[in-house]
């Protein structure tokens, strides 16, 4: 292999915390790398959450994007392309070759990096995949109703909701909300057997917003455990505990009532219950990266048995964030990390082998 | 004498449309012509400066100042009195002569890894990897004896990989430590006795220990076997009975997700034993680790009775039976297990210096939950507490955590920003005032003074709003630069004048955010960017009402995610001193307030500049 055949030492697929925060490591390490994003602007799925601070921050992890986007900008070593796909990837000699062609994208979006401007090809000794997980869409369990019936939200539609105001005095103020966790996870019928981590944390806290900006609104917490958060978070659960009904049922299906969408679930005594509520969330998981003919065939990389990414696959190629499996946002900025590590050691021997 | 400033335009998104030389005229600054540089603004963040420009500029008094994040959008004449404001600003700074940080690589320091196990070795080798020479302090006789948590195998696998470069002290602990990033003094105890080295920075990582992860009291010990130390082998049932195994993973409070998982392999294994009937008792099915779902299935598919308790609903009568509610039977229901096996949880006592060593920093103002102290980091600069002493889970997260926690540390000791804040020796009183409010345990009173260890500083600027004799502040963020860019700021902004000073973390963030996106910002608004807000002081909001500020603001992040820890409450606290102040005089005390920010929470911040705008109109 000759050094001199290597475009950019790290190629990593995906703007999101995971990709940027590698960027950022592996700048820290004295290593230029490209970032590839296939949308008109980096961010990924952090870009659309609200914050969750009540009377403190909720550590949700969503502010730490800006923390990186600016890095990333800050920083000369790193190249991004924004509304840029991979088409091919082929590996010789340890190296990976890479094309990227451009992808029609939407308005010139605001942050860094710029859009990609023609074909090209980049020779790369090492490979991050951080092209994320896929949210679950709810149109998959057609039951509860996603887009049937109005006041039916999907939770990334709440954090946007939150994020614009939409929730709130002054604007939409539900008298009773309706939380339905494990949307698309722990669902061994449905293929998907599979905790996503995130969507409790996520639902807690939205839910802690709605009852700080709407006081008078009941929230109602339908799950079937609620996962753990570290040291703070499960000091806090008690008094969540007080401030949100937690009703231990998966119900089983939403209907649309007279006053709005009515909740089907069995009730203490095993019976089923149906209640009306003003708004439905679903807390939707996270599954792996989008299926057939998708980005790891054409590396090769390898899915777990849930179809995640296998951390390190193949020469050179290691995967970061959600897209090796469900992870919080600071989950996947810390995954990042140790994937930066490997992929700066995995190009530090190349070139050290190529030096003979 | 204060320097004459040049204006050194560097087009940038954002600024189209301005004309370099009105904006000099306006602000009072001339235009740079390529000619002699006194002082200089400069209209992009240095990073993005090209290197020619850097060199010219090396040694002089620059701002540089990241114009677009404060102009926005609106006419022609409006963009102009915004920009024009921003450059007075700048260029009242840098016309006080202080020099920018110093902008240079630094070599590789060597760092001290003291503990044993999966981490502590992730953060040798890293360390190590990224140039730095390591000494890896070891309670054990070797690198590569495991934690009570970790997974044997994977530690003999890393400790046969050490490079070189890793030192290995044997059987030695660290019992006392002082400094910060780029100047600590580790006091080592070895089987030679004590010794005292210099560090440039400190990776705390002890083994873990094992206790159970569940309180459940009165359980005659002889029973229990902790999850680790069952073999699934020891039990089988009679030949024409059950055994009956428990193995308890809730009941005062539901174990961690990665002990549930634990718990469910030995809840599995005993299930496939010869006549062992398994019931698992849990207040909540932790299942947020890979493959711990599939796994809670299988369970109950070889036949594990999963038995969920209320929290406390679990009882132990006479050491041998427990006794529980079952609420589907409505009945009480008793079990008396033969083994009863416990999910554990993994920890490590915390080492007595550190309370006793770092006495201004509590434990939870060392290791607070915040999210920007994810991945090892302590509020101390340049310590990085990892592993069980911390609560990571063991395995995967900790050699990720050790990953993050190394890369801050070469960024801090290498990096080019060198902010080490300048103490003016013959103004100190040595009240010591710098030392108990730096959250970062920068400056220490070492012989009769103030000594700063240069890379621990992040500029933050709360000794100097704290120093009552200024004598103490990071470079450009002193009482008479920041108030000499408040006074040419507000000389230059139109009526009505309003301050925004806004924190580096938050309000910063999104004032930029919302710039870039075009947003009009009232005419008269002076953007006052901080590195944190615990910067702001009494005296620089008291100042900007007497110049002729008809309202103040002061954005900084929500309590819990500043980065400085308190930054964002010192400067709350300061801001309700003033209020209580105007009240006392009898004006209007809500014309200085503090608004809780995140960066993502632009409409938030443009709703409440209107509502400043709106106060400022009537006023
Ligand atoms: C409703 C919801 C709420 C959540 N709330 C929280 C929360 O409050 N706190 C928290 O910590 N976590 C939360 N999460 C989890 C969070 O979304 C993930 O942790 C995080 O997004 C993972 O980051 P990532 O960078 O791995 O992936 P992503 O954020 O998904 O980023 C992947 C990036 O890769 C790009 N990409 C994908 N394919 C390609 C391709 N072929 N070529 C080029 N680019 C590509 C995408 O456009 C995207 O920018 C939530 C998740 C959901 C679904
Ligand atoms: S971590 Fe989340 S809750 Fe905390 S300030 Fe950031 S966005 Fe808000
Ligand atoms: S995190 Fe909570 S809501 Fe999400 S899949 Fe796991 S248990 Fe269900
Ligand atoms: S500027 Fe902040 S970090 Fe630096 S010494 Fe002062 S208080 Fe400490
Ligand atoms: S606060 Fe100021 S006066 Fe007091 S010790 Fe520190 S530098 Fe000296």
């Amino acid at each position: 292999m000759n050094p001199a055949e290597i475009d950019t030492p790290v190629l990593i697929i995906g703007g999101g915390v995971a990709g940027l925060s590698a960027a950022v490591e592996l700048s820290r390490r004295g290593l230029a790398s490209t970032v590839v994003e296939r949308e008109a602007a980096p961010g990924g799925r952090a870009g659309e959450f609200c914050c969750k601070a009540v009377a403190a921050c909720a550590r949700c992890g969503a502010c730490r994007l800006g923390d990186l986007l600016a890095e990333a900008a800050a920083r000369p070593e790193i190249t991004l392309h924004t509304a840029a796909l991979v088409t091919s990837a082929e590996q010789k000699d340890g190296l990976w070759t890479v094309e990227l062609s451009p992808q029609p994208a939407g308005d010139d979006a605001p942050g860094p990096g710029a859009p990609l401007g023609e074909r090209c090809s980049l020779t790369t000794g090492a490979v991050i995949l951080a092209v994320g997980g896929q949210v679950f869409d709810p149109a998959g369990k057609s039951r509860f109703a996603h887009g049937r019936v109005e006041g039916v939200h999907s939770a990334l539609e709440l954090e946007a909701m939150l994020a614009m105001g939409a929730i709130g005095p002054g604007a939409m103020a539900p008298a009773k909300v309706a939380f339905i966790q494990c949307v698309g996870s722990r669902d061994a019928a449905g293929g998907r057997p599979w905790c996503s981590r995130v969507c409790c944390g996520y639902a807690l806290r939205m839910a802690r917003v709605i009852r700080h900006r709407l006081p008078e609104t009941e929230v109602t917490f339908f799950h079937m455990d609620v996962q753990d958060y570290g040291r703070a978070w499960e000091e806090e659960l008690p008094s969540l505990k007080e401030d949100i009904r937690f009703v231990r049922a998966m119900p089983g299906e939403v209907t649309a009532g007279e006053q709005g969408p009515r909740v089907v679930f069995a009730g203490p005594e095993g019976a089923p219950v149906s209640e009306g509520f003003d708004l439905v969330i679903l807390s939707v998981g996270i599954g792996p990266p989008n299926g057939a003919g998708s980005l790891h065939e054409l590396f090769g990389a390898a899915p777990d048995q849930d179809g995640f990414l296998a951390e390190e696959g193949p020469d050179g190629l290691f995967v970061a964030g959600a897209a090796a499996g469900p992870r919080s946002l600071n989950e996947s900025i810390t995954h990042a990390g140790l994937a930066a590590s490997r992929a700066a050691a995995r190009v530090g021997a190349l070139l050290e082998a190529a030096r003979g | 004498m204060p320097a004459r400033v040049s204006l050194i335009w560097q087009e940038a998104p954002g600024l189209s449309g301005l004309d370099p030389a009105q904006v000099a005229l306006a602000a009072g600054v001339e235009l740079d012509d390529g000619g002699l540089v006194e002082a200089a603004v400069v209209t992009v963040a240095q990073e993005r400066a090209p290197r020619g420009l850097q060199e010219r500029l090396a040694g002089l008094p620059v701002s540089w100042l990241d114009l677009a994040a404060e102009i926005g959008g609106g006419g022609d004449a409006h963009r102009l009195a915004r920009a024009a404001t921003a450059v007075a600003r700048a260029a009242g700074r840098a016309a006080k002569g202080t020099l920018p940080p110093v902008y240079a690589p630094q070599p590789a320091q060597s760092v001290l890894v003291a503990g044993a196990g999966l981490g502590a070795l992730a953060a040798a080798w890293e360390a190590a990897a990224l140039g730095h020479p390591v000494t890896l302090a070891t309670p054990f006789g070797d690198a590569a004896t495991p934690g009570a948590d970790d997974d044997p195998q994977a530690v003999g696998l890393m400790a046969a990989q050490l490079p070189a470069q890793v030192e290995l002290a044997t059987e030695c602990e660290l019992i006392g430590l002082a400094g910060s990033a780029g100047g600590f003094s580790a006091r080592l105890m070895g089987p030679q006795g004590e010794s005292s080295q210099g560090f440039g920075a400190v990776f705390l990582a002890p083994p873990g220990e094992l206790a159970p992860g569940c309180e459940i009291h009165g359980l005659n010990p002889e029973l229990c076997v902790l999850a680790s130390k069952l073999d699934p082998e020891d039990w089988q049932g009679p030949e024409d009975a059950w055994l009956h195994a428990a193995v308890l993973a809730g009941s005062a409070q539901a174990a961690p997700s990665y002990s549930f998982a634990a718990a469910l392999e030995a809840a599995l294994a005993l299930a496939k034993r010869p006549r062992v009937q398994v019931s698992l008792f849990y207040t909540e099915a932790r299942v947020a680790v890979p493959g711990a779902e599939r796994l809670f299935r299988d369970c109950r598919a070889a036949g594990v009775l999963p038995m969920r308790v209320e929290p406390g609903g679990l009882e132990v009568r006479g050491g041998h039976t427990l006794a529980w509610f079952d609420p589907l039977l409505g009945e009480e229901i008793t079990l008396e297990p033969a083994v009863a096996v416990m999910a554990e949880q993994s920890g490590a006592p915390r080492p007595a210096w550190l309370d006793n060593e770092l006495t201004v920093k509590p434990w939870d103002l060392l290791v607070p939950e915040n999210p920007r102290l994810a991945g090892g980091k302590t509020s101390r600069s340049g310590l990085y507490i990892l592993g069980s002493l911390r609560g990571t889970a063991p395995g995967a997260p900790r050699r990720a955590e050790a990953a993050a926690a190394t890369a801050d540390m070469h960024a801090r000791l290498t990096g080019r920003v060198v902010p080490m804040p300048a103490v003016r020796d013959q103004l100190c009183a040595r009240c010591l005032s710098c030392v108990r409010a730096c959250p970062h345990g920068v400056p220490q009173f070492v012989g009769f003074g103030i000594a700063c260890s240069p890379a621990g500083c992040v500029a933050c600027g709360i000794c100097a709003a704290e120093c009552p004799a200024e004598a103490i502040a990071p470079p450009g963020w002193g009482q008479p630069e920041m108030l000499a860019a408040l006074e040419a700021a507000l000389a230059v902004a139109p009526e009505p004048k309003m301050v925004l000073f806004a924190c580096g973390q938050s309000g910063m963030p999104a004032a930029s955010a919302l710039s870039a996106s075009g947003h009009q910002w009232p005419a008269g608004l002076v953007i006052f960017p901080l590195v944190c807000a615990g910067r702001t002081s009494q005296v620089l909001v008291t100042r900007a009402l007497e110049l002729g500020a008809k309202g103040v603001l002061t954005a900084g992040c929500h309590p819990g995610n500043c980065r400085s820890i308190s930054g964002n409450l010192v400067a709350a606290a300061k801001l309700e001193m003033v209020q209580g102040m105007l009240a006392e005089l009898g004006l209007d005390p809500e014309a200085v307030s503090f608004l809780p920010l995140a960066s993502n929470q632009t409409r938030e911040l443009a709703q409440a500049v209107e509502a400043l705008a709106v106060k400022a109109e009537e006023a």
